[in-house]
């Protein structure tokens, strides 16, 4: 399980900030931009990012782009996050066996 | 098109064969017991303990080899021998902290600890302060950062 590519595009706050508003609302890059101090393009440079890491999609409202949250993306981010949690209580857990015996 | 997608938390339970007051304190106090340092901190092989200040308030600290200490987190809620809370944010702005409850409850044969990670897609601000200061490329930041949590 390697989030390589979700753990980048996430890592620049500005694009965290982009993908927490879309994970929000669904929203068009101009309403991104509305809400963000950066330019349309660079809201779109972000979104491309994003969606190159598959955690952002777009789908077609009319003639209108609107950015969604991919969950498949999201989804490999939370269970390699998950498997790091796993891995930390894999280890407590033997500690507290450890402990049990002592007593 | 409107509906908002809800980040749920990370949630892992164990139970252990100890009274949840022991399972409190070997989890906080005497986490440099145990902890995985090689693989789950900031120093990686450097890492040679934790300082859990308990409390509200109190740091939790990395201490490496050298000297240095590396700050994880601070306690926002304390109430032991049931649930702490953390702002964890190892290597990363405070401000971008994601939260980390751990709660204990008492079972028949021991405790269940349940571990609640609340903000965690924002471990890529971890993994870039990593990029920064590694030099080598994602496979060794991956190898690192697997510890940052």
């Amino acid at each position: 399980m390697d989030p390589t590519a979700q753990l980048s595009a996430l890592a620049d706050p500005t694009r965290r900030k982009v993908f927490e508003l879309v994970r929000k609302q669904p929203r068009p890059v101009g309403a991104l931009a509305e809400k963000l101090p950066i330019s349309r393009p660079a809201v779109s440079q972000h979104l491309k990012v994003l969606a190159g890491a598959g955690l952002v999609q777009a789908s077609m409202d009319g003639t209108r782009r609107i950015y969604t949250v991919n969950p498949t993306g999201l989804e490999k981010l939370r269970r390699w996050v998950d498997d790091q949690w796993e891995q930390v209580l894999d280890t407590f857990e033997e500690a507290a066996r450890r402990e049990a015996g002592k007593s | 098109m409107t509906t908002s997608h809800r980040l749920h938390p990370v949630v892992k339970t164990r139970v252990v064969p100890i009274e949840a007051d022991r399972a409190f304190t070997l989890f906080t106090e005497r986490a440099g017991e145990w902890w995985p340092l090689t693989t789950h901190s900031i120093a990686g092989a450097d890492a040679v303990g934790i300082r859990f200040e308990t409390g509200v308030g109190g740091v939790v600290v990395e201490l490496t080899a050298a000297g240095g200490e590396h700050i994880w987190a601070e306690v926002t809620e304390w109430d032991p021998p049931h649930r702490f809370v953390l702002n964890w944010h190892p290597r990363i702005d405070p401000v971008a902290a994601s939260t980390l409850e751990v709660s204990f409850s008492p079972v028949e044969g021991g405790t269940r600890v349940t571990l609640e990670h609340y903000g965690w897609e924002r471990f890529g601000a971890e993994a870039e302060e990593l990029r920064e200061s590694y030099e080598g490329g994602w496979e060794v930041v991956l190898e690192n950062y697997t510890g940052n949590i």
